[in-house]
């Protein structure tokens, strides 16, 4: 395999005669990618980069509607007072998010190393077969749950006629159902990269250690758990990330006890109409989540993000 | 920065400084001229009709021949996925009517429309139903048209005598009722296991995970007001503090399961609930009939009282139209209809006989119950809300936020 | 090829693993029955929670409730538009990436990257706040601005993965053969990539239809087929809902099926890239 890669990066083929756009030219055709790119970059810079502009420069104001907003010299007492007021939220919308991306690296690690290492001819289906539920708009299989688990539903209600449990036993309305709920949808963002570094795994590099005399154990530990730590970490941001912000969830499988800093965010924008407290939280949210992944990513020792 | 600024007073041109907002409340309902006070702040007349928001916008303007109409669900009569109501108004007006129901919590609805109300832009409703208070916030605000009453005769002649002239909305200057009330308590008998008769019961350790209470600040706080056995129309700030501890209490303690808007139907037919506050309407029909597990009552420290009103939003595209409607369901064989499928209370007292000669024994019970035509009994143990000025309304959202934000 | 052993017989301890894996797929699976089954489901009245009986009249009635079938269509629309609105800007995006050098190229590639991880109430949020200083009034519009807004990122990734293995030496082969640049693109690169840019389609596609946040904080009076089933759940959600739910995901299972039929087809037949 080695010599194959040699192989390709031969000596580049001698330039063609003809050189019009199109080709893949090293810098010679300055233009080109950049017209390429310009199309998307404008919409990103547009509809992404510009909003969170608007968004921090709300922070700035206050006022509501009705009054009309005014340039507040006073603003970071907006940011003081959301994160004091709702730092409840803040926290548990982190803990839960954390607790989230253990869980579903506990959970789909075994699966997708034997999927990877074993799956043979069928791994493409087995990956497959894994991300069919999550073809159901997310609403629906959360709302799924929220009939599966309630109190007196098909599975709770039976069990407690046959006195299994007692009456008021439920397991809806609790963080448990939440931060369950939030597991099984995020899931597949921990499951793909995770497949995607278990599956570059090269096999000789496991059996060069067992040629050495490591146990499974060891070789584990020291040969992949090391070589898929970029897909661990992957999948951790891509599953932290979003759950931190996840709301849905806890409003529909939780109580007022485990609303998370999403809903309040949601409703000081389109109730309320607090446009400085919401975009202020909305910071606070990136805040919290640029400080999680900076010390993940010290704690793991790696500076790979893009991939 | 200064660019941000034009930007962001943009949003509301009419009031850029905060003097000329409340000068423009104290002229309030009297109807001065729009134009005149944009064109003291120095902006330039708006495109639609200016002479329009004078002091009689309607009697002058014509039937567009459209409507769009805002309500909250399950509010107007249902049958073979259509409504009798409406496909009778349109069939005697011409007017098509593009129902939507699309209300279903006062400050959700209120969001979706006041930023173009707060800028003079047009609102894509011209008539919706939203409760009293915030009715008079509206008015107070200017967001609501001047309704002209030559136009709802029927109005006039067939609304009970406590529906005129409210203190939410003086001499009907900008709606009228839509129905009325009653916020109490709703209860699935086979889960409580005893009979519930009072708002107290709602704290009752026993219900631990399974009581419900509702997002609406007035209907909440004002419950448990009249629980601590103080009137509603007279309580302080003090009350309304010892009122949050209360439901600061019941959450923490994991008695409450959840705020309900008007989604608690669902959950206490399910049995995820076992009590919960309710409107009367909502449950009347599952509390009907004798296999019935579902009860509603108003507690015996008392309930409240409450109507939801039609009113026009300022600048809507078709205000005549709207008052046709208005003016169509003060009909009495219309409003029994009505009420017939809504369950709520009437604003025509004429409605009742109507309903009482009905076929379908269904119907008649309705005409019977005291949550639709309360008695007079009933009526004594009912409160309205406390009428909160804006400083008042912010510290009580305050604390109640506080609650129901975990 | 991979080590050629000949199959032996597993030892216990080598079922843990595949049966923990099937376990977890049918855990991620039952969701799924509970709302085909559903569809299926005879109830009375509302609430859809308690299996009466068996019946087909919401498959035969499908379209019973306008605003639904409002919805839906509109959800469908917007993804169709937003599909091919943000394919297109992502492919070239991900062409510029993967074939040329240039200054900013990784900043480039590091501000794809992060729509990505930033989470939707962010998007929504700032949106928003964007929509209401200027004053654009949220409707059909500022959905499907959102839409391809977050899609591009995902098709830059997923197109890119196609196009950064690719093999040049195809395009070098035609170019000898006397075709220019544009003729080499459209007959030779552009059927190989093609893979990779609909995978990117499709994804943008189910994004977009699924989206909920995002939307609920722009889509202003505009109902798609999450925020009407949302509103809907609070008061009982008609069975048509899982209708629609069950035959979306029956065409993804069906996706996947031809896809995989097509990979062993193509696995049985040479492969001329080497890919």
């Amino acid at each position: 395999m080695a010599l194959e890669a040699q192989g390709r990066s031969a000596p580049e083929p001698p330039e063609p005669p003809s050189d019009r756009a199109g080709g893949a030219r090293k810098g010679r055709r300055g233009l080109a990618p950049y017209l390429l790119t310009l199309p998307g970059v404008a919409w990103l810079v547009a509809f992404f980069a510009a909003p969170l502009g608007f968004m921090f420069l709300f922070t700035f104001y206050d006022g509501t509607i009705d009054i009309g907003y005014s340039f507040t010299s006073d603003w970071p007492q907006t940011y003081v007072e959301a994160f004091t007021t709702y730092d409840t939220q803040i926290i548990r919308s982190v803990i839960y998010a954390l607790i989230v991306t253990v869980a579903t690296l506990l959970i789909s690690f075994p699966m997708m190393y034997w999927i990877a290492m074993k799956g043979g001819r069928r791994k493409n289906l087995f990956v497959l077969l894994l991300l069919l539920p999550f073809f159901t708009p997310f609403l629906i299989r959360t709302l799924a749950w929220q009939l599966v688990l309630s109190d007196q539903g098909i599975f709770l209600g039976t069990l407690k006629d046959i006195g299994l449990l007692s009456a008021d036993f439920k397991l809806l309305a609790s963080p448990l159902a939440v931060i369950s709920g939030m597991t099984y949808n995020f899931l597949p963002f921990m499951a793909l990269p995770l497949y995607v570094a278990l599956e570059k795994l090269d096999p000789s590099l496991l059996d060069a250690a067992a040629d050495l005399y490591s146990s499974k154990r060891e070789a584990f530990l020291k040969v992949t758990l090391p070589l898929t730590l970029p897909g661990v970490f992957a999948g951790s941001l891509l599953t932290f990330i979003p759950s931190i912000g996840d709301f849905i969830d806890a409003e529909i499988l939780g109580n007022p006890n485990t609303t998370m800093i999403g809903s309040i965010i949601r409703r000081q924008l389109l109730v309320n109409q607090d446009y400085p407290t919401g975009a202020a939280l909305s910071f606070l949210l990136i805040a919290s989540i640029l400080v999680a992944v900076f010390l993940y990513a010290r704690a793991l020792g790696t500076e790979e993000l893009t991939g | 920065m200064n660019d941000f600024d034009r930007i962001m007073s943009g949003i509301s041109p009419r009031a850029v400084p905060r003097r000329e907002m409340l000068r423009r409340i104290g002229i309030g309902a009297g109807g001065a001229s729009m134009a005149g006070l944009l064109a003291a702040c120095g902006v330039e007349g708006e495109s639609e009709q200016p002479a329009a928001k004078g002091k009689d916008p309607l009697s002058t303007a014509k039937v567009a021949g459209e409507l769009n109409f805002a309500n909250w669900p399950a509010y107007i009569d249902k049958a073979k996925g259509g409504s009798p109501t409406l496909e009778q108004f349109e069939k005697a007006t011409d007017i098509d009517v593009q129902y939507k129901e699309v209300i279903n919590d006062n400050l959700s609805f209120y969001a979706t429309i006041r930023e173009p109300l707060a800028s003079g832009q047009p609102v894509q409703w011209d008539l919706i139903v939203v409760t009293d208070w915030l009715i008079g916030k509206m008015a107070d605000l200017g967001y609501l048209e001047e309704l002209d009453h030559s136009k709802l005769p029927n109005f006039t002649k067939n609304a009970g005598a406590i529906y005129k002239d409210p203190t939410y909305d003086p001499n009907n200057a900008h709606s009228v009722p839509w129905q009325s009330g009653i916020t109490g308590i709703a209860y699935n008998r086979e889960l409580t296991g005893r009979e519930i008769t009072k708002t107290e019961d709602l704290f009752d350790p026993a219900f631990e995970g399974q009581v419900g209470m509702m997002t609406e600040m007035r209907d909440t706080m004002n419950l448990v007001i009249l629980s601590m056995g103080i009137n509603p129309e007279e309580a302080t700030l003090e009350d309304a503090r010892a009122a949050q501890e209360k439901l600061l209490k019941q959450r923490e303690d994991g008695i409450l399961r959840q705020y309900y808007g008007n989604d608690y139907v669902q959950p206490l037919a399910q049995g995820d609930l076992a009590l919960c506050m309710a409107w009367s309407g909502d449950v009347l029909g599952k509390t009907l009939g004798s296999d019935s597990k579902v009860d509603f009552i108003v507690p015996e420290e008392g309930g409240m009282l409450w109507t939801d009103c039609m009113a026009i939003p300022q600048d809507a595209e078709h205000p005549v139209d709207a008052l046709e409607m208005m003016n169509f369901v003060y009909q009495t064989d219309v409003a029994a209809q009505m009420t017939a499928w809504i369950n709520y209370i009437s604003p025509v007292p004429a409605a009742k006989p109507i309903l009482a000669k009905a076929n379908d024994s269904y119907t008649r019970q309705v005409a019977d119950s005291p949550l639709v035509f309360p008695s007079k009994d009933m009526e004594s143990r009912l409160h309205s809300y406390k009428n909160l000025d804006p400083e008042e309304e912010e510290e009580w959202n305050d604390l109640f936020n506080e609650v129901i934000e975990g | 090829m991979a080590s050629a052993s000949p199959p032996r017989r597993r030892t216990k301890r080598e079922w843990i693993l595949p049966t923990y894996t099937g376990l977890v797929i049918a855990y991620l699976l039952i969701p799924i029955v509970v709302m085909m089954l559903f569809g299926f489901n005879d109830y009375p009245g509302k609430f859809n929670f308690v299996w009466e009986g068996f019946t087909l009249e919401h498959y035969r009635n499908l379209f019973r409730i306008p605003e639904l079938t409002q919805a839906l269509r509109n959800s469908l629309v917007i993804a169709a538009i937003t599909s091919v609105v943000a394919t297109t800007l992502g492919t070239l995006i991900a062409l510029a990436l993967t074939r040329f050098s240039f200054r900013g190229r990784s900043s480039l590639n590091l501000f794809i990257f992060i729509p990505m991880a930033t989470p939707e109430i962010v998007l929504g949020v700032s949106l928003l706040s964007m929509f209401v200083a200027v004053q654009f009034a949220r409707g059909f519009l500022t959905v499907l601005i959102a839409h391809i807004m977050f899609s591009i990122s995902y098709v830059v990734v997923t197109v890119k993965a196609r196009t950064s293995g690719f093999d040049r030496s195809l395009e070098d082969a035609a170019r000898d053969l006397g075709a220019d640049g544009w003729t080499t693109f459209w007959t030779v690169t552009f059927p190989l990539i093609l893979p990779g840019i609909a995978a990117g389609g499709l994804l943008a596609f189910v994004l977009s239809f699924d989206d909920y946040v995002v939307t609920a904080f722009n889509a202003g009076a505009t109902i798609t087929f999450p925020l009407w089933i949302y509103g809907a759940s609070r008061f009982g959600i008609p069975a048509q809902v899982n209708v629609m739910a069950t035959l979306i995901f029956l065409l993804g299972v069906a996706y996947v099926v031809i896809s995989l039929l097509r990979e062993r087809r193509r696995s049985a037949a040479p492969d001329p890239t080497g890919a």
